[in-house]
Formats: structure tokens, sequence, C-alpha cells
């Protein structure tokens, strides 16, 4: 065996390993060319969790933004539950406006992209508000607790309702820096409309002066600490007549909270109406407007609400 | 020449031990060396770019080869943890994006990795089949773990019990298999992926149970102040679906819950530096560049590679020289054979190109051996040597 020869067979052992190596990492580079990412398309695209927060998304973003609140209209969204393919087509988006403060509570369990998440509340208020809940139990070693919740009707406090626009604009403006200002100056209109009606509600506030009011669901918390009114909760549905049971619990709130006003989140039975009225309590409806309302939007909805509560409470004169 | 090949072949087959022995001896001599080169580079390759491929990562304080170790490559090494409330400080700097990784947990023999949806896209994982995580206590197997264990979306998975003897331990949970991804030749094929609250679900820090204000007598002991304690006969649930995630819950301040790593991607060159800055002081955390720690592993491969070299070329050597021996020797107990060979009319150049063609098959058959061996190594065993170093680093 020649030198010679030895130096071929080993060019061809060499040769041989470098087929078998390279086409392992041929292979290899192929596959790992990623699938069409969720973020292949034109338009920004932006889901939320709720009606205000598609308001506000919808004033702030300039042309060429989709904005999508998927929840069905019949469902209110705080309880909805999403599919697996709707909770899909939030992942897709470039942009998901959550409220906080455990509003919708299928975002608890939903696995979403947590760089495209914006939660509009929070750091808007030095604490939510705790929902009691006596249901605490005890169980192997991890002690007693309760499952308790916290309130989510946000933005029924003007200035926090502000600041969960003022994130929605930071987040569009990171976005779509080349937007920045005119997403600025269309926040600074949001802005103004939504501290309009909050000081027409310390207004209200302070013509009311503490007296008390009921509302038929416990949705009023951030309002009735925001303006320092005394509101009074009871779980009665607008749609349901009341029963004899809703009867007595009306009663015994009343006796303890005499309001002379009660909200509702939307127009109560004419018999429900009837027989609050018999208490000597009037119907009022102030709609959290979760879901987007029959006609005008957000702010049409919420200027018509301040409006019957001035009128209501005596601190403007009704029209 | 035909003749000549002919003739040294027939040889050959006659002496099939010795062919056989010798053509082995060579093998491994022309292969080992070279097997042992392609192997380390193609790992050390592949250990770099996993590292490159991961800008930052954030972790305790500790050693960052065990860090990197079991964030890039899911080899346990018992890091300590940090927090969900280092990763919303990650993201709450605007310089990056925070990316978390639970780890240590294993389903089925492989590692279970606890992580945001943001991982896929990061790691370029595409579907192979199914679809992505959608909710709590849903799985994606890696490439690997969906053929070694012929699973696929629709089947269910069980997480492994973290002691074996802890009968007060936690529960294995039961997973829901909904997508399997592409090999991507790399660790993400032999993980399991969850989301990282399924993670903590697995470990024990949420679960869920029968609705405790509905229970009947025989499951609460007692009911006061509106608390109510149940009884070992509380029904647990070892999977999460549709119909009982509402009683899935976590117990503690949910910015306490642990996270072993974070990989921080950060928005552009001159953020990840500042990153790097906040974190150059800090007591407890480490922000460390991956490519870094392994540059450092590979060079500690590369040394002990190279006294492997030293190693094996001497044995080579002596094989050579035992080859060059056995040849000559067989050559003067074959003289009276090629004697007979002259007599019979063939002459000495003939007799030459038979013995020398001999040789050029053996090594022939040797180097083709040694490539079928470098060939099987690069397929196979690129995977076994790293994690034997990972393992053992």
């Amino acid at each position: 065996m020649t030198p010679a020869s030895r130096s071929i067979a080993l060019t061809v052992a060499l040769v041989l390993l470098a087929v078998a190596t390279g086409c392992s990492k041929k292979d290899q580079k192929e596959q790992r060319t990623p699938e069409s990412t969720p973020d292949t398309h034109d338009a920004l695209l932006v889901y939320t969790v709720n009606y205000p927060l598609a308001y506000f998304a919808q004033r702030l973003a300039p042309a060429g933004v989709e904005v999508v609140f998927p929840a069905p209209p019949d469902i209110d969204p705080a309880f909805w539950k999403p599919a697996a393919d709707e909770i899909g087509a939030y992942q897709r988006a470039d942009l998901i406006l959550l409220n906080g403060a455990g509003y919708a509570g299928w975002t608890r369990y939903a696995t979403l992209p947590r760089s495209r998440i914006v939660v509009t509340a929070e750091g808007c208020r030095e604490a939510f508000i705790d929902v009691e809940d006596t249901s605490k139990h005890q169980h192997g070693p991890g002690g007693e607790h309760a499952h308790g919740g916290t309130a989510f009707t946000t933005w029924l406090d003007f200035r926090v309702a502000a600041c969960q626009a003022a994130r929605t604009r930071d987040a569009l403006k990171k976005r779509l820096p080349a937007a920045a200002g005119e997403i600025e100056k269309r926040y600074e209109a949001l802005e103004n409309d939504l501290l309009d009606l909050d000081t027409r509600l310390r207004d209200v506030a302070k013509t009311w002066k503490g007296q008390p009011l009921l509302a038929s669901h416990p949705v009023y918390q951030y309002m009735a600490d925001a303006y320092g009114l005394q509101i009074a909760s009871l779980h009665l549905e607008p749609d349901q007549p009341l029963d004899s049971d809703a009867l007595k619990q009306l009663d015994a709130v009343l006796a303890e909270h005499p309001a002379k006003l009660m909200l509702w989140e939307d127009a109560p039975l004419q018999s429900t109406a009837d027989e609050i009225r018999k208490r000597g309590v009037a119907p009022l409806i102030f709609a959290p407007t979760s879901q987007p309302p029959a006609t005008g939007d957000f702010l049409r909805a919420m200027q018509q609400n301040v409006t019957r509560l001035e009128c209501a409470t005596g601190a403007q004169e009704c029209l | 020449m035909r003749d000549s090949l002919y003739l040294a072949w027939q040889y050959l087959r006659h002496n099939r031990a010795k062919t056989l022995l010798l053509v082995l001896s060579l093998a491994v001599f022309i292969g080992l060396p070279l097997v042992m080169r392609a192997m380390s580079e193609v790992m050390q390759e592949s250990l770099m770019a996993r590292a490159e491929s991961t800008p930052l990562l954030l972790g305790k304080k500790g050693s960052s080869l065990d860090l990197v170790i079991e964030a890039l490559y899911f080899q346990p090494k018992g890091v300590e943890p940090l927090s969900e409330a280092d990763v919303t400080e990650i993201d709450a700097t605007g310089l990056a994006r925070g990316i978390p990784l639970r780890t240590g947990l294993m389903a089925h023999g492989f590692p279970l990795v606890g992580t945001s949806l943001d991982y896929f896209p990061f790691r370029h994982l595409a579907l192979a089949d199914g679809r992505s995580l959608t909710m709590m206590g849903e799985c994606v197997l890696g490439a690997d773990v969906a053929a070694s264990l012929g699973l696929g979306p629709g089947d269910a998975l069980l997480t492994s019990p973290s002691t074996l003897f802890d009968l007060a331990g936690v529960y294995p949970l039961k997973l829901h298999i909904v997508g399997t991804l592409r090999p991507t030749y790399g660790p993400d094929d032999r993980a399991v992926f969850v989301d990282i609250r399924t993670a903590w679900v697995a470990e024990g820090l949420g679960h869920g149970h029968q609705d405790l204000s509905q229970a009947g007598p025989d499951v609460v002991l007692a009911r006061k102040d509106g608390g109510v304690t149940a009884n070992a006969k509380l029904v647990q649930y070892n999977e999460i679906t549709q119909d009982n995630l509402d009683n899935f819950h976590f117990h503690g301040e949910p910015s306490t819950y642990p996270v072993s790593a974070v990989i921080a991607v950060p928005d552009n060159p001159k953020a990840g530096t500042l990153l790097r800055g906040r974190f150059v002081d800090d007591p407890t955390r480490q922000l460390l560049r991956p490519a870094g720690v392994v540059e450092g592993l590979n060079q500690q491969i590369f040394r002990f590679e190279r006294i492997l070299q030293i190693v094996v070329w001497t044995v080579g050597l002596a094989t050579a020289v035992m080859f060059v021996l056995v040849m000559v020797l067989s050559w003067r107990l074959r003289a009276e054979e090629l004697r007979t060979m002259t007599r019979l009319g063939c002459s000495r150049w003939k007799a030459g190109q038979i013995m020398g063609a001999e040789v050029v098959l053996m090594i022939g058959a040797s180097v083709a051996l040694a490539a079928l061996l470098g060939f099987l190594m690069a397929q196979y065993g690129e995977t076994a040597l790293q994690n034997l170093i990972l393992r053992g680093s």
C-alpha cells in the first residue's frame, strides 16, 4: 500500500463523512424554517375583552388598525368562555387588550402570548376592590382559603377609564411609532370626553350628598368608590320578574339602606319597575356598556347615563 | 488488473478471520479520529447555535453553566428559581420581553417545560400536527417525544410524580395533547411544552377540587364562619377540562410563583446592553449571555478532545504498525505460494499486483466501514454525546 493510495482512501472517508453530516444539517435547516407566524398580516390586529376597550382602541387607532371584540352580543363578556378556536383568534392578534381586575375569567386559564397582552387597568388604582366571598374552605395542609373575587367594572370610574385609554395609547404608539403624534392627539380628545364625564359625576355626588342608592347588580363598586356614592347592591336581573324572595331581599336592604333611586344595567320589566316604585324607589338606567349599545357608542351611552343621573339627583335640570 | 483483484478477493475470502480482524482494526484507526472530530464539531456548533439564538438569560445567582444547561437544554440541574415577579420586571423595563421557563418536572421520562406562547415563535417551532396551546391542562409534544411515545393530538400524557414515595405529594396531572412540533434537531424535540400555569398545577401550586359549597356531609368536616373544612374524601381533579376549569385555582401571591429562568429578548443591541447594566450589581440574580457560557464549555470540550486525540493517534499508530507487521509476516509465510505462482508462469510484477490488490481491498473495506460508522454517528450520535456532556458537566 503506497502512501498515495492511503491518502486517497482517507479523502474518500472524509468526503463520505462530510456528505453524511451535511445531509443531516441540510435537513435541519429546511425544517427550522418557521411556518407563517401570527403577525404576518398588513393591518395591526387588536383584540379586546370588552366593548369599552374596543371603543378606546377604535377612538385612538389611526387608519389600518383592525379592532375586534369577538364576544357574542347576548353574553356578558366578563363571564364569556371562548372556545379553543376563539382563543386561537386572540393568539393571532398583534395586541390583546385585557381589562384587568379579574375581568374575563377565561384569561386566567387561557394561553395567550404575554408579549402582546396589555392589562389596561393595571396600575390605574392603588388597589382593586375585593368582592366579599364567604365560601372559605380548608383541605390538606394548605390551610383555610377562599376563592374571593375582584370587582371588575373599572371603567365606571372615569379617571380609571382615562388611565385604561392611556395604556391603550401607549401600546398602540409602541406598535405604530410612525403614527405616535396622531394617536396622542386622538387620546387627548378621548381623555377630555372621559374627564368631562368624571367632572359631571363629581357634581352629582356633591348634589346628592351621600344619600343612599340601590343597584340591581354589584357592578358599580368603582363608581361608588370614586364619587363617594353610597350604593347597596342586590342580585336582580332586569329581564326577570321579581319573585317573593327577591322582594323580601329588596325590603330587607331598603330597611337598612333607605334609597330613593335604584341603578339598573338595563330597563327593568314593567312589573319590576312598578314593584320598586311602590316602595318609593325610582328605577334609573346606568348601563355599564360592556357590550356595544343598540344605538350610538360608549361615549354616547355614558353621557346618557350621566344625564339621567343628573336629572334624577337634581344636579342638572331634566331635559 | 481484474485477474489480480479476483485472486486477491479469493485469498481474502479464504482467510476470513485474518481479513476481518485487519479490516476492523483499520476501520477503527481511520474512523475514530474522523468521527470524533466531526461529532465534536457538530455538537459544538449545535450547542453554540442554541446559545447564540438566546440573547440573554436571567436566573438566580449560582453556576452560570447549570443555569444555561437547564434553561436551554432542559437537563435538570436543580437551579434555584426566580419568581413570576422577575418576568414582570423584565417586561416593565421596556428594554426586552421576558419569556419564562419552568423546568425540572418530567412527563414519561421527558422534560416538561412550562413557558409562555412567545417561546414558540422565538425558537421558530412550527406545528407538525394539531394546534397550539389554548388553555391550561394542554400540552404540545416535541418531535422526538411524539415519535418515541407514539402519541399525537387527542391522546393524553401523565406528568411524573415529583417524588415516588411521597404519598402526600402531588398527584400526576393528565395532560391533553393538542399538537406535535416539527423536528428541529435540538432539545425542543425532546420536551413536552405546557403553559407555565399548567406546570405550576403539576407541581402542586394550583389545584382543582369539587365545589365545597355543594359538598355533602361525608366530605365536609366542619363549616364555621363561612369556612369549610374538608376531609381526605374531597375529590381532587387530576386533569383540567372545560367542565372543571373554574374549580382550578392557585394559592398565594401569583407574583411569587417559581420560574426557573427567563429568556430576555431585547428590542435591539443597545437595549440588551442597558439591561445587562441593570443586573451587573444585582446581589441575587444574574443576567448572562448564554453564548459566552457555552463558549467556555466548548473550550473545555476542545481541550479534552485534544488529549483524546493524542491517545487515539497513538493507538492508531500501533494499529498501523501491527497491520504492516501482519502483512510482512504474511508475505513471508506465503513465500512458497509465491514461488509456485512464479513456476506457473506468473511474473514477479503480477504477484506483487495481487498482494497490492489484497491491501487495497482491505483498506477500501475499512474506509467504507469508517464512513458507515461516521454516518450513523452523525445521525444518532450527536444527541447521545450532547446528553452525555450536558448531564456530566
